[in-house]
This record gives structure tokens, sequence and C-alpha cells, in this order.
């Protein structure tokens, strides 16, 4: 449980890594957005059955990742904590779509093939996800939306959800700190407190998420949340867009790994 | 300058629940006085700034601040000139960095990036952080969120700063750095505490809240040696004006 707790309130961790200074990070906000936005377009358009062709697309995260100095564990962490949605969403597939697909020597269910699918690429758009947010940080982000004329509503929306949520993660860590520092021989929260502990737990939320609002609107907050300017794009912000643009498409139009093999062969003959 | 009091007329004010928990306080407040608001717990301090403040409109009375009546209208004029520190600092900042904090005030009011970044950096060299901009608040002590949130309303240069408990949960030097942070502010002041010992060398003027209403308003000097009084108000004469607990001496 502990040890729970401490991942979820490590939530604020990617607001740290976003105030690094590496080459990704000094990007601009913008740019990395679209490429973000590129890459999940590509991922998402893949057919079903299709897996060879999604392998070059895990280039664009590692090198993100390496790039921008990131550290891996916790990052892959995060990504774990959805990953029961994924496998919840894709496990039932094996059982509905049992036809038999060959795969060069070896025949599996069409099932499985597409659940290794889902798999990949939720893998792949949750991680471009949250590599986007570690290595921008939210409050920039919001910025560059609201660059792109998205409305300020679903801007704010976001912003809101994103610092409410660690809000709520503090109150159930402090909530469960209280609980178990006077239940010292419990493993977890005893079923006759959950409902007293989830309403204490809500109400004291709203309450916090009130007076953060209060505090907001007593310093001038009106709805529109200001960033601070931004820096000019500059010709490298453009070409670093442009350069995985041209990755993405040329991985999307050609299964590199298929042609990587051909040239391999045909050179060898 | 008139156009510097707030004034409180019959304020009345009841929470959803029907608990009142403010009625009928009446006080003038001038420039640049510094005045102490004290009470027991519950007794309506925090209820009091918040109606002050525009974040609660009384039920009956009004707030005015120089000539201009606290109503939804004129609130963004109001709030640009009252700046409050929360009790909980936690709940003031909330940006990802110390300088984005305090920059959210002045942002807000659209001013140049420029002009930001001086009010912001004047801001957090006053209360002695500047060396803190780029740290996550919630990472930082006690003493530091603190001056953080002082610094996040000093940034919007409010004529009046008002406080809800500033020392409480403070250790004992970060509460002397705080107090000297407020003393060297000539800016009218509202303090509430229970830390009667503050209140006793930082405010000219002390206003004692009981169960809503206003019991005394006056002098500093002569409120909190007055024990009867204190004792009525779930108070006590501040350790620096009782007799001296070792020997029975009094203070002259
Ligand atoms: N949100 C609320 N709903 C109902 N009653 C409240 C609420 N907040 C405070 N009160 C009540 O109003 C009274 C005054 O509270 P408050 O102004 O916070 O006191 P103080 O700051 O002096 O300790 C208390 O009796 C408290 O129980
Ligand atoms: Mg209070």
């Amino acid at each position: 449980m502990a040890n729970i707790m401490n991942s979820l309130y490590n939530m604020r961790l990617l607001d740290d890594l976003a105030r690094q200074e590496t080459i990704i990070h000094k990007l601009h906000p913008l740019m990395k957005l679209l490429t973000t936005v590129s890459f999940l377009t590509v991922v998402v358009s893949f057919g079903r059955y299709e897996i060879s062709g999604l392998l070059p697309l895990f280039v664009y995260p590692v090198m993100v990742f390496s790039l921008a100095e990131l550290p891996l564990k916790p990052i892959l962490l995060r990504i774990l904590l959805v990953s029961p949605f994924i496998i919840g969403i894709g496990i039932l597939n094996p059982f509905f779509d049992q036809q038999i697909y060959r795969l060069g020597g070896m025949e599996i269910s069409r099932g499985w093939l597409t659940f290794l699918s889902i798999l990949i690429k939720s893998g792949l758009t949750v991680t471009a996800a949250l590599l986007l947010i570690a290595s921008t940080g939210m409050d920039r982000l919001a910025g560059a939306l609201r660059m792109l004329k998205i409305p300020r509503i679903f801007v704010l929306q976001l912003l809101l959800t994103y610092r409410y949520i660690s809000v709520l993660m503090e109150e159930v860590a402090r909530t469960l700190r209280a609980y178990s520092l006077r239940a010292p021989n419990q493993k977890g929260v005893h079923r006759s407190a959950w409902g007293s502990l989830a309403g204490q737990l809500i109400l004291r939320t709203f309450d916090r998420a009130q007076r953060i609002y209060e505090a907001m609107c007593l310093r001038g907050f009106t709805g529109e949340y200001e960033t601070g300017g931004f820096k000019e794009i500059r010709v490298w912000d453009i070409a670093y867009w442009a350069g995985w643009m041209l990755f993405f498409v040329a991985a999307r139009l050609y299964n590199i790994p298929m042609v990587i093999g051909s040239l391999i062969t045909g050179v060898i003959r | 300058m008139s156009h510097h009091k707030l004034e409180a007329k019959d304020l009345h004010y009841s929470y959803p629940d029907d608990h009142e928990a403010v009625k009928g306080m009446s006080f003038c407040i001038h420039h640049g006085e510094s005045v102490g608001i004290i009470g027991a717990n519950g007794a309506g301090k925090s209820t009091l700034l918040m109606l002050l403040m525009g974040v609660l409109f009384p039920s009956q009375g009004e707030v005015c601040v120089g000539d201009v009546h606290v109503t939804k209208k004129t609130l963004p004029m109001i709030r640009q000139r009252l700046g409050m520190v929360f009790q909980d600092p936690d709940d003031q900042l909330f940006m990802s960095t110390v300088y984005d904090d305090v920059a959210f005030g002045p942002r807000n009011y659209k001013l140049d990036e420029k002009e930001v970044e001086t009010r912001v950096l004047h801001a957090l060299e006053l209360v002695g952080i500047l060396h803190l901009k780029d740290r996550a608040p919630f990472k930082l002590s006690g003493g530091e969120k603190r001056a953080a949130a002082i610094a996040s309303v000093l940034s919007m240069h409010p004529d009046v700063l008002v406080m809800d408990e500033p020392t409480a949960a403070l250790d004992p030097k970060s509460r002397r750095r705080v107090m000297k942070l407020l003393t060297s502010f000539k800016h009218t002041k509202i303090i509430t505490s229970h830390d009667l010992d503050m209140i006793y060398e930082m405010c000219d003027r002390t206003i004692v809240i009981k169960n809503g209403e206003i019991a005394a308003d006056g002098v500093t000097s002569e409120i909190l040696v007055n024990a009867q009084l204190m004792d009525e108000c779930g108070l006590e004469v501040p350790l620096a004006m009782q007799n001296c607990p070792v020997c029975g001496s009094a203070k002259e």
C-alpha cells in the first residue's frame, strides 16, 4: 500500500521532469504537440492485423526518452497503471475472433493478433502522451493548445483536471496515512471504514478545490489561463517536426521491416 | 487618503446550513493601519475575511473599499486592491514553479511579460526567496511556502494586505522572519491570528471577535491586557505582557 501511495504521490514527478533543459525540452511546445499528434494519428491508422509495420514506430519514443534524458522506470510505471484498462478492452478478441492467420510459418488466431496490435498501439499512444507532458509541462502544453485555437474552456478543463487530480491524490494519501497510523496491524482499509473514508475524501477534496479556485479568483483569474509569452518558433523547431513527419509517413507507406528484409535477401542473392 | 479605507457596515452572514457565522459586525479601517483580528477557533475570523474579499457575500449589510461597494460587478477592481494570503499556503500555490505562481496574478491583469518579470523578481526578493524561483512550490518548507504565498500576493501591488493566520504552523525562526517581513510593509494590514504575541508586536489596533460578533475594538496594548475580556473570548493575555512566571514580578 505504501508503495502504491508513493507512486501516486509522485504524480507531480511529470512536472518536475518537465523543468529539465535538454534538446527536447527546449523545443517549441507547439511543435512537440504537433509531432505527438502526428505520431498518434499514424499509430492509430494502422489496420487491426498489422504488427510488423508498427514496429519501426518504436524508434520515436526511444529517441525522445534518451534525448530528453527521462528516467525509464517511473514512466513505465505510469504506463503500467493504465495497462489493466487496455487489457480489459482487448482481452475478449481472442475468444471472438478465432480465425486462423498465418504469420510466417506459425498459425495463430486472428484474435490474438488484434489483441497484440491493440496492446502495441495503446502502449505507443500512452507513452507518446506521457513523453509529451514530461518534456513540456502541462502549463506550456496548454499554451500550445491555445495557439492552435482550441477553445479556452476545454484547455482550462484539462488544466484544472490535471491540477485537481494531484489535489485529490494528496488528500487520498493523507487520509490513508492517518488511517494506517491508527490501524497498524491492518493490511489495507477495513471494509467497515470504506464508506466513511470515501465520503470524507470527496468532501475534503471539494473543499480544497473550492479554496484553490477562490484563491485563483482573488488573484484576478477570470477563466483565461495565462502562461506567459512563448519563444518564437525557430527553424530548428519546424525541422524537428518535419523530420519526424517524414519518418512517420515513410513508416506508414512502406513496411520498413519488410523492405529491409527484402533488401538484405536481395543483396545475399 | 480616503479611497484606501475599508469599511464593514453591519455585516451578517449565514452558511448554507443556517449556521450564522457573522452577526452584525461594523468597523472602518483606514489607510496605513495594521489591524489584528483575534478570536477563538470558529469565532468567525476566516468568514469575515472572505466577506471582505468578496468571496462570500453578506446576507445583510455591506463592505465598502474606498467609496466602492463590494458587489459582483466591482469585484475585479476590488481584488486588484486587496491581496489575501490564505491560511494554508497549499491552497494558494498551484502552479508548477514558484515563479509561475507569483506571476499568476500579474499575468491575469494582462501586464506585458517584462513588467510581470520585474514584479515577480521584486516580490520574491522582498520575501527573500529569490533563489527558490524555479523550485516546485509543493517541495518547499512551511516557512518558504508561506513566503511564496505572500510574494504571490505582493506581485499584484495591493493597497491592503489581508492575511489569515500568517504565523500558524511555523517554527519560531520562520515565524520571526514572516513577522519581520510583514512589519516592513507599509501597506494597510489586516491579520487574523491566535498568536497574540505577534498581534501585540505588529498591530496597533485589535478587533476581538466572539461567536460572530465584535466583542471589543481598540488599541492593542489596552485590549490584550484585559484579562477578563481575553478569558471570555477564549483567549489569554500574551506571554510578553504577563507577569514573570518565575519570580512573579509585574511588567513595568
Ligand atoms: N463551509 C462552512 N459551512 C458551514 N459552516 C461553516 C463553514 N465554514 C465555517 N463554518 C462555521 O462558521 C464558524 C466560523 O468559522 P471560521 O470563520 O472558519 O472561524 P475561525 O477562522 O475564526 O476559526 C464556525 O463555527 C464554523 O463551524
Ligand atoms: Mg480560520
